[in-house]
């Protein structure tokens, strides 16, 4: 009971909650381009509880009515997070690397892999220190689920995680400019 | 234990709380109610993503300190104590764009909404904002808090658990598009890999939290001299030291 609460406590959620918070404004239109066989994208887009499968890749779908914010999220099985896989008829998986934003503080940017206008991969690329990039998925699930397992191996009487935190607005910002440059 | 998480300034925070006495139902959703509209509003406030916030439009030098919200007086009056306690090594005016409380804010609205929850007299209250954590009573009769520290070089893991009795906040340049700017030079490189400042204060723990990330070790002598502040800091080389009196819970594994 603890362990989920300590989860959910965590950074990483947050994050999650800014993609999903923020994407609605900025007027993501996934479902109103042509989509290619199988994708699942639209308002029609089916929503999981965020305990089911744990490597699970986040999807956006389309705008979300506003305060309806869960209901903008598809979880599906992560078939298409590289970008080395095969090309359909209907663009394939390609992906593109948001701006780099420097807002107000540091700089980042965000990747997005797409299958058609699904998108299929969110991860940030962020040039913070001397350099260095570096990468992280912001998957829904994979990232509390990983908290989790670092907690049932390390403590067992914690009652919550205290980590640096991202910030919404340059995720946004770039988020959006990747997925126009994937015509999204 | 209840619990509940609130979508709000661009994250996720979280509500817990402790009783083994059990708690009225009603009273609890009243409250959670209350804190997450107190966050809202601090939202609305201060948010520098809302173009329209009155903490944009004063950025943009539309309007006034003194015809802003007063939240935003007090918290930039917090923020200036912040600047002089951490020897200038947090300073919300150094900012590209203007003046930017942000990072006093978070820390400061969770604390805020702690003391909502607290007003219900559970034996243990505890809100999280995105890893500043906020904290009142105990979770069990026999035992404090606990809060888990994250690895800055594996997020997947913690590098140790801290006893706390008001506030932790951790900064940390695997912080991504956070308040990582040099007040002295502008530039956005770091001293330390991450640092965590315990203390009653959790905007201010926020903030030293920050100048330690920023400045180094050398920020340190500052939070000795503040009563009631402690940091666990981790440098770049995956050292790790804390200030004097640190309330260490475990072993640290880096």
């Amino acid at each position: 009971m603890k362990r989920s609460i300590i989860v959910t406590s965590a950074t990483a959620v947050g994050l999650t909650g800014v993609m999903l918070f923020h994407t609605a404004p900025v007027g993501m239109t996934l479902g109103g381009l042509p989509t290619s066989a199988g994708a699942s994208t639209g308002t029609g887009a089916t929503t999981t509880t965020p305990t089911t499968v744990p490597a699970t890749t986040s999807t956006v779908a389309a705008a979300p009515p506003p305060k309806t914010k869960k209901s903008g999220t598809t979880t599906t099985t992560p078939t298409t997070t590289a970008p080395t896989t095969t090309t359909t008829a209907n663009g394939g998986t390609r992906s593109a690397i948001g701006e780099a934003v420097n807002y107000y503080f540091g700089v980042l940017s965000v990747k997005v892999t797409a299958t058609g206008s699904k998108v299929t991969g969110v991860t940030i690329s962020a040039l913070q220190d001397g350099g260095n990039y570096r990468s992280q998925s912001i998957d829904q699930q994979s990232i509390p689920m990983l908290e989790q397992e670092a907690l049932q191996a390390q403590s067992s009487n914690i009652q919550s995680i205290s980590g640096a935190s991202y910030t919404s607005a340059g995720f946004a910002q770039s988020l959006q400019s990747a997925l126009k440059k994937l015509g999204i | 234990m209840r619990h509940h998480e609130e979508e709000v300034m661009g994250t996720v925070v979280t509500f817990d709380l402790f009783d083994e006495r059990g708690f009225n139902d009603h009273a609890v959703d009243e409250a959670f109610a209350r804190a997450a509209a107190l966050l809202h509003d601090v939202d609305e406030v201060f948010s520098t993503w809302k173009p329209q916030s009155p903490m944009s439009r004063l950025r943009r030098g539309e309007i006034a300190v003194a015809s802003a919200p007063s939240q935003v007086a007090e918290v930039l009056e917090r923020c200036a104590y912040a600047k002089e306690v951490s020897g200038g090594w947090f300073d919300p005016w150094s900012m590209p764009g203007g003046v930017d409380p942000t990072g006093y804010v978070k820390g400061w609205a969770a604390q805020s909404s702690l003391a909502v929850l607290a007003s219900l007299g559970a034996a243990g209250a505890i809100v999280n904002a995105a890893g500043d954590v906020a904290v009142a009573g105990q979770p069990k009769p026999t035992s404090g808090f606990r809060v888990g520290i994250v690895n800055p070089f594996d997020r997947s893991v913690l590098v140790c658990a801290v006893e706390v009795a008001g506030g932790v906040a951790t900064s940390g340049d695997y912080e991504r598009g956070s308040h990582l700017v040099n007040p002295f030079t502008g530039d956005t490189t770091t001293a330390l890999a991450s640092a965590t400042v315990t203390g009653p204060d959790l905007g201010l723990a926020d903030a030293l939290a920050t100048a330690l990330v920023v400045g180094g070790r050398e920020v340190l002598a500052f939070i000795e001299a503040l009563s009631g502040y402690e940091a666990f800091l981790i440098g770049h080389d995956a050292t790790w030291s804390t200030s004097s009196s640190f309330a260490l819970a475990s072993e640290v594994v880096l």
